[in-house]
């Protein structure tokens, strides 16, 4: 499904940030992409998002070139992606049900299908009762949960996580951790970019591990060492 | 069918002029002056025109002849000066008619100019018109060259005067146009980019969730319309007070002046206001624009 062909990417100023990363992801997997600062973790993120471009090599996902995509067609592709952030990125003035909605909103889904699809996102993600509440009145944990079912809204069938435990807590962060695997099982293939060693070890799923903008190991059921 | 709300991007534009209000505020107030400004040199220059036209005077030359001439000898100029084909009319004004003339718009002064209807001072004279003023110059050669023909006044200088005034009011006003509009531009862009920063959670979210730039831009476009919108409106009934104004004030004091009503012009300049205030503000906007939406 995903496929990194010989990628590079250096920086206006000069920063290799990845060097030659050739890389496949198959539909339905789950891969966690490790590394330490500046390793190259943000960098592949954005790149699969097509936020960056490549300096060489092509990205190839669901048999699209998108180092070729058009600025135009940029947004479809993203439709087909669904994003979590660390700092959740939820609108702190917008319902929980609102901030979901939006997403789907934004890409002018009829007010019936939002009205049906929200519900059902919230409760995958076990937050029905809280659709009225606005972020502030939720633990971090549940925002995450809230930021997890908006990058649902749209029925990607890629979800990239970056560093989607990292604000909160080891018990929410376990919930999380299981609600991804949760939509890795309805088909979803789902890439965590992380550095939480303790949740890589636990999970044993596919690891990558990226250092200074090469990958340095890749293996199913691997360790973060 | 991808269906979008009108009512969300007003929203969202309507939203962003309230978020930052001082800057909303300032944009309208520099656009709205140089709307003003843009109008007021309007009418200025439409008044000048319209009395420019009026002048019937301004195309005229009156020919003063010699004294003491006989009746044949002023027939005779007469015909020599109807000869000159750049002259349209030629009138005859005894020395008679001119000191009635002189003597009734003297008014109540007339009485002063008694004793000169026994003895004229005055010589008789011709009024020539003509059509255009590049013809000045030939009847005037011509004239030169009649015998008995004393002296000529023509009106030139009024009209040169006037088209001076124009020029000068043109030349300051496009000056004054073209600064005002770079400061409301740059003013513009700035609030936009204000309204972009405190919004650029939102937009980066609806980058990822596959919003178009279109989608992204639209209430930001709207925003500086909104505010191009406002700023026109608001300057066109200032335009239309300080007009007012002014023709309350000088219609009493300079009565030759001819000021055309402002209800005359209305529909045209809130027409003129509100293409150059919104096209402004969503020139301001797209400039603002163009770096955020491109990723």
């Amino acid at each position: 499904m995903i496929d990194f062909v010989h990628v590079v990417k250096t920086y206006p100023n000069g920063t290799v940030a990845l060097n030659d990363i050739t890389l496949h992801i198959d539909d339905g997997e789950f891969v966690f992409v490790v590394g330490a600062s500046g390793a190259g973790k943000t960098t592949l993120m954005k790149l699969i998002l097509r936020e960056e471009k490549v300096t060489s090599g092509k990205i190839i996902v669901d048999d699209v070139d998108i180092t070729k995509l058009s600025y135009f067609k940029v947004p479809h592709y993203r439709r087909n992606l669904g994003v979590v952030f660390q700092d959740f990125r939820l609108f702190p003035k917008k319902t929980i049900y609102e901030n979901v909605a939006f997403a789907m909103q934004v890409v002018g889904t009829p007010m019936k299908v939002i009205k049906r699809r929200v519900p059902a996102l919230l409760k995958t993600v076990n937050l029905s009762e809280k659709s009225k509440c606005f972020p502030n009145e939720l633990s971090g944990g549940e925002q995450q949960r809230v930021a997890l079912a908006r990058a649902l809204a749209n029925n990607p069938s890629l979800i990239i996580a970056d560093e989607p435990t990292g604000n909160i807590d080891p018990k929410m962060s376990l919930e999380i951790m299981n609600l991804l695997l949760k939509i890795n099982k309805l088909g979803k293939t789902v890439i965590v970019v992380t550095h939480e060693k303790n949740l890589v070890d636990y999970y044993k799923q596919r690891v990558v591990i990226l250092d200074h903008g090469t990958i340095i190991d890749d293996r199913v059921g691997g360790m973060y060492e | 069918m991808r269906r979008y709300r009108v009512s969300y991007f007003i929203g969202q534009a309507l939203q962003g002029i309230w978020r930052n209000g001082v800057m909303s505020f300032a944009s309208i107030a520099v656009l709205m002056s140089c709307l003003v400004v843009l109008g007021a040199f309007t009418l200025l220059v439409v008044n000048i025109n319209t009395n420019l036209e009026n002048l019937d005077e301004a195309n005229k030359i009156i020919v003063f002849l010699d004294y003491n001439l006989t009746e044949e000898q002023i027939v005779d100029i007469e015909r020599q000066i109807k000869k000159i084909k750049e002259a349209e009319t030629v009138k005859r004004i005894t020395a008679d008619e001119a000191l009635r003339s002189l003597a009734k718009r003297a008014g109540e002064n007339a009485l002063l100019y008694d004793d000169y209807f026994k003895d004229n001072p005055l010589s008789d004279s011709f009024e020539i018109t003509y059509d255009d003023v590049k013809d000045l110059t030939t009847i005037e050669f011509e004239l030169q060259s009649i015998e008995g023909v004393r002296k000529y006044r023509d009106q030139r200088y009024i009209v040169n005067l006037i088209s001076d005034i124009k020029s000068g009011v043109l030349f300051v006003f496009l000056w004054f146009l073209v600064m005002l509009f770079i400061v409301s531009v740059f003013i513009i862009i700035n609030t936009i980019k204000l309204s972009v920063y405190s919004r650029k959670n939102e937009i980066s979210i609806m980058r990822y969730v596959g919003a178009t730039g279109w989608f992204i831009s639209l209430p930001f476009i709207l925003e500086g319309a909104i505010i191009g919108l406002f700023a026109s409106i608001i300057a066109y009934f200032v335009e239309e007070y300080l007009y007012k104004s002014l023709v309350g004030s000088l219609g009493i004091s300079i009565e030759i002046i001819t000021l055309i009503p402002f209800s005359e012009l209305a529909g045209g300049i809130l027409a003129v206001f509100i293409i150059i205030g919104v096209t402004t503000g969503i020139m301001g906007s797209s400039i603002s624009l163009s770096k955020y939406t491109k990723k």
